[in-house]
């Protein structure tokens, strides 16, 4: 509490700006409109069962929920939600860390540099799917006749046809376009870091290994924490990638929980199912966030 | 720190090939975009540089001009015939308009928000702030059928009114920013000294008084960072535009169009695709020198 | 005819058409029949209506709009149509051929009626995805769908009958509709469902045998009329050709994605089996249904690797590109091959699709009306929503979009097969049955398929689930060895069970 706040009288002020409520208010107007409503009105919907010929939805609170857990599609897709997390979550986190060291100096022409790599991020993801499923096109695509042209892969190769190669694929295009995120968050943290601990360390001979690990990543650990934060929220329910590319295939081999929601939506209209689902979603995305925020004292 | 020369050779080419790889599908799209479509399925080979440019995905895209009529004129066609149901000069302007709005609400609500949560103790402020934060938890497919029928029943939506369905967007787009700009944000005030506040109002200042003239100005450069990544996210949103408007197309959603029966447009899809780059981009521009300082998340705080 | 006189008068044809269609100024026009050294008495003026004024200048007025259309239908237009002036109906389409054309032409109903027309162009899944939200929520956000014949069992009891309404609405009826013009078996396997019409056919891609005349040739190789033709022709020329980059044919098997669907359905028909037996059980995996699948297995393997993430897209940029010389697939891809710039101009023909060496499945012996037969069809109909909130307005629109003079300026535009019998002995679509952009030259043969091959997809409303995401999904784990190790009867079985089911639950 400030000094300011116990400093007033306690009458009747929370009309005024000393009170936190006109603060607060628009932004939970929103939040209760947009938010709550939607949230309850999916939360409700998945305790109905949809017919799928006649369409009516009756009430049986179990029936998805049943269904879901006894789903081994629904346990692959969150395996594979898990796995394309963590994974595209660690290349962009060291990617952008790496990035980031080397674009941060002040010579000439590395602020153009900083801005083109900023790029990426501007091409909605959507779009950035349909781009990568050319380019990846085993026939025609330019990326996937540069590594067919290496030998790594057979001539033809359809690097989003094979269940092996699918969700590297879809990956490579998430990579692509969120590692410039985690850059500018890094840069960002980089440039506020201090001088002094670092002059310090070299005249004491560290080299400049020693300085990143011992100096660099513990003062920006909260800065990694936080971009780890909202990375993870947003890799844990992607879907436009996915949907764009493969939609959820070659099978099910890139199907995440969002996009076997998305299937369920726009293939058989069961929107009970589809919400039950997302809801299944929205609880691990709550799950694992605090778990993270707890095992690495996040504070905000 | 101090390089020595050829180390710092080496340093400054890695930095600008690293660039130029993150740059390549760009500039493969922009290419793909001039490129007549038997240079972009060529079954052979790579085409890089050897066709013959064309603008035709432009004038029929971002000019509005009919393809089968620039067919006639130059000779040359694809397809079945094409229209101007591929003019998308409309969905940029909608995709501006929603994504400009759609910070300018983020922006007014999370402001105040950030503010209070930085500087006021009050009871809940912690789970206020969880709350805020889940709004990004929730995966959209989930709420696209309940918000489809709010709108219904508040006649918002762009069947009713265009102009209101833009604002539509605007606030599911204001929500669904709200976590990140009030994060941002907060840690910017939190980088303002409160000593300096505490000085103004016991002064007299109101807090309102003190907030607009002394901690806002002190945190702009958060502010427009925090702008810049509303903008980005609204810009690039798919899924909610699709199923909550119809007449208003954004433009990922307007990209989907060239998607049809008979194969996809891609040149269309490449010219659209690189042109909504650029707006973009030059809002980036702008802003670069705020987005790297702004992006601190209040790192050093403790 | 000389070459160059050939080139001229298929010149002045487009031009004609492009005119007709809207696309260029009258100005323009007669500049090219002037350029093509023709007098403008010398050309059949039947053909483009009424040109004797220079009325350019007059550009998308109601006087314009006059000069285009059917003058009955025009007349119809400005006395009733006028009547909802200001109006807006919108409707949701893929981006087919005749919606295509149809967002073009709008602009003259637009300028006789008052009435505005919106059409929301999306990807076929995301016009299902967007219909049944409208439907389920009673939104009224689109008077018209278009709806795919897979799903019109789906939708048909949020439509109204287009043969009642223009019987109860005698007011509002088009003089001219002429609804025995539509081809029977077109109205039977796309509108009618349970005894009604559901709305008017309005697309039909439909599966053809295409193949390349000068690989052929060159191979000295006849057309197959069999799988097991189709089978050996494809073999040859892939073992052949390997070295060109050539395949022995393309395949839309893209995982989860209804093209698949529709590869395979044919593929099981051909074998002598069906998707569904009498008692409503699902079949693929008995043994017609097992056999057919492997056949397809067998192509796989000749067939470009990018086939398992390729749509109808991807089948069609093969044609293009020259990476195959042979296939079964819809007859849509046919004008786009015959393109200005294309690569494979004039190139591909067209005929009837292969059949099976063994008897097709008897429709009594399948289930929920499924056709068994050797030529899959996509179509589409055009449906009036009960949820419309301009009814009224929308069904004069839907009267004029599949009026004869529409429907068949449309397949002008397009070259895609028209749903009218009078639009196929058109003169002006005859006049186009010549290699180049928006050639009919195909019609001929879609037509024959029409009336003698048309298959259909069983009639049910979880149809439209089954066909994008059940089968189509498992088929995708079994062609990309994510699961069943290659089993074709590992696959259908696990089909089998979840579509049973389904179809148990739903109570069918």
């Amino acid at each position: 509490m400030t000094a300011s706040d116990m400093g007033k009288p306690s009458r009747l002020n929370w009309l005024t700006s000393e009170h936190s409520l006109p603060w607060l208010l628009p932004a939970s107007a929103l939040m209760v409109v947009f938010g709550v409503y939607p949230l309850i009105a999916a939360v409700l919907k998945t305790l109905y069962r949809k017919n799928a010929a006649t369409r009516r939805e009756i009430f049986d609170p179990l029936y998805n929920w049943t269904k879901i857990f006894e789903d081994p599609r629904m346990w692959d897709a969150l395996l594979h939600t898990l796995a394309y997390t963590l994974i595209a979550l660690t290349f962009q986190l060291v990617l952008g860390m790496l990035i980031a060291l080397l674009l941060d100096s002040d010579r000439k022409g590395y602020g153009i540099l900083r801005a083109m790599m900023t790029l990426p991020l501007v091409i909605p993801p959507a779009v950035t799917g349909m781009m990568f499923l050319l380019m990846l096109n085993g026939s025609f695509g330019v990326i996937a006749r540069l590594i067919i042209a290496t030998g790594l892969l057979p001539v033809g190769y359809s690097i989003l046809g094979n269940s092996a190669t699918a969700l590297p694929g879809v990956m490579l295009a998430e990579i692509w376009q969120w590692t410039p995120f985690m850059v500018l968050i890094m840069l960002a943290g980089l440039r506020a870091l201090p001088k002094e601990p670092f002059e310090a360390a070299a005249i004491d001979g560290a080299t400049p290994v020693q300085a990143f690990f011992k100096l660099t990543l513990p003062m920006m650990s909260k800065v990694i924490a936080i971009a780890v934060l909202i990375r993870g929220v947003d890799l844990l329910r992607a879907f436009d990638y996915i949907k764009v590319m493969t939609d959820s295939g070659p099978g099910t081999a890139t199907e995440t929980l969002t996009s076997y929601a998305g299937r369920i939506y726009f293939g058989n209209s069961d929107y009970p199912l589809a919400s039950a689902v997302a809801i299944l979603t929205l609880v691990l995305v709550i799950f694992t966030s605090t778990v993270f925020m707890r095992i690495f004292k996040v504070k905000l | 720190m101090e390089l020595s020369r050829p180390w710092q050779i080496a340093r400054d080419a890695l930095a600008a090939f690293v660039t130029a790889i993150f740059m390549f599908p760009i500039f493969w799209w922009a290419l793909t975009s001039i490129k007549p479509i038997s240079a972009v399925f060529d079954k052979d080979r790579i085409v890089w540089f050897d066709f013959i440019p064309t603008t035709i995905n432009y004038a029929v895209t971002m000019l509005g001009q009919s393809r089968s009529q620039l067919a006639i004129d130059a000779g040359i066609g694809m397809g079945v015939a094409g229209t101007e149901a591929y003019d998308s000069r409309s969905s940029i302007l909608d995709s501006a308009v929603v994504s400009i709005g759609a910070t300018a609400v983020t922006m007014m609500v999370a402001i105040p928000a950030a503010y209070a949560l930085s500087r006021m103790a009050f009871r809940g402020r912690n789970a206020f702030l969880n709350w805020v934060l889940g709004q990004r938890f929730m995966p959209p497919i989930a709420i696209i059928f309940p918000l489809v029928t709010t709108y219904k029943w508040l006649g918002m939506r762009d069947t009713d009114n265009y102009y209101l369905g833009w604002l539509g967007l605007m606030l599911i787009y204001a929500l669904m920013n709200l976590p990140i700009a009030v994060l941002l944000l907060k840690s910017f005030f939190d980088d303002v000294p409160k000593d300096v506040d505490e000085a103004a109002m016991i002064d007299g200042a109101t807090r309102w008084e003190t907030f607009c003239k002394i901690v806002l100005p002190m945190a702009k450069g958060g502010v427009a960072a925090a702008a810049v990544l509303c903008f980005i996210f609204s810009w690039t949103e798919f899924l909610l535009s699709l199923f909550l408007t119809t007449d208003i197309r954004t433009v990922p959603v307007k990209i989907q169009t060239f998607v049809t029966s008979t194969g996809n447009e891609w040149g269309f899809i490449t010219a659209l695709g690189t042109a909504a780059v650029i707006p973009g981009f030059i809002f980036i521009l702008l802003v670069q020198r705020h987005l790297v300082r702004g992006l601190t998340l209040g790192s050093l705080k403790e | 005819m000389s070459f160059r006189e050939y080139d001229k008068k298929t010149f002045l044809i487009d031009a004609a058409n492009d005119f007709t269609a809207r696309r260029i100024s009258k100005r323009s026009f007669l500049k090219k029949t002037a350029m093509a050294g023709v007098g403008f008495s010398a050309f059949n003026l039947g053909l483009l209506g009424n040109l004797r004024k220079d009325r350019s200048s007059l550009f998308g007025s109601p006087a314009w709009a006059e000069e285009m259309g059917d003058p009955a239908v025009n007349k119809w237009l400005k006395d009733v149509g006028s009547k909802f002036k200001g109006t807006k109906i919108r409707y949701t389409s893929e981006a087919t051929p005749p919606t295509v054309v149809l967002d073009k032409l709008k602009g003259e109903f637009t300028a006789l009626t008052g009435i505005e027309v919106e059409i929301e162009i999306v990807p076929l899944e995301q016009v299902l995805a967007k219909a049944t939200q409208d439907v389920q929520g009673q939104l009224g956000s689109y008077d018209l769908y278009y709806l795919d014949q897979s799903w019109v069992a789906t939708f048909a009891q949020d439509t109204f009958d287009p043969i009642a309404l223009y019987k109860d609405k005698a007011d509002l009826a088009m003089p001219g509709m002429d609804w025995e013009d539509f081809s029977k078996p077109l109205v039977e396997g796309l509108a009618v469902y349970d005894g009604h019409w559901a709305g008017i056919p309005f697309d039909i891609p439909i599966m053809t045998t295409m193949w390349r005349q000068d690989i052929f040739d060159k191979h000295k190789l006849t057309p197959p009329n069999t799988t097991d033709e189709f089978m050996t022709a494809a073999k040859t020329i892939f073992e052949a050709e390997k070295g060109n980059g050539m395949f022995g044919t393309g395949l839309q098997a893209k995982s989860g994605h209804y093209s698949l669907e529709c590869d395979w359905t044919q593929v099981v028909w051909n074998h002598g089996g069906s998707i569904f037996t009498k008692d409503k059980k699902f079949s693929g995996n008995d043994e017609a249904g097992i056999k057919g699948l492997q056949y397809y297995q067998e192509l796989l393997k000749i067939s470009p690797p990018e086939s398992t993430n390729s749509t109808w897209d991807g089948q069609w940029q093969m044609g293009a590109s020259g990476q195959i010389a042979l296939v079964n697939s819809w007859d849509e891809f046919f004008p786009g091959w015959d393109a200005a710039d294309s690569k494979v101009k004039g190139l591909w023909q067209a005929k009837r699709p292969v059949r099976g060496t063994v008897p097709y499945r008897a429709v009594a012996d399948a289930g929920f009306g499924e056709i068994p037969n050797a030529a899959h069809q996509g179509g589409s109909i055009l449906a009036l929503s009960k949820y419309s909130k301009n009814a009224d307005a929308a069904w004069i629109f839907m009267q004029w979009a599949c009026s004869k003079d529409i429907m068949t300026r449309c397949t002008l535009g397009g070259g895609f097969a028209p749903m009218r019998l009078s639009s196929f002995s058109d003169p002006r679509v005859k006049a186009k049955e010549v290699v180049g952009p928006g050639t009919t030259r195909h019609l001929p043969v879609v037509k024959e398929i029409i009336d003698n091959d048309m298959a259909s997809e069983p009639d049910m409303p979880l149809w439209a689930g089954f066909s994008n995401n059940e089968i189509p999904v498992n088929l995708g784990k079994l062609l990309t060895g994510q699961d069943f190790g290659g089993d074709a009867k590992k696959c259908m079985d696990a089909i089998a069970t979840q579509v049973n089911k389904a179809v148990a639950d739903a109570g069918l």
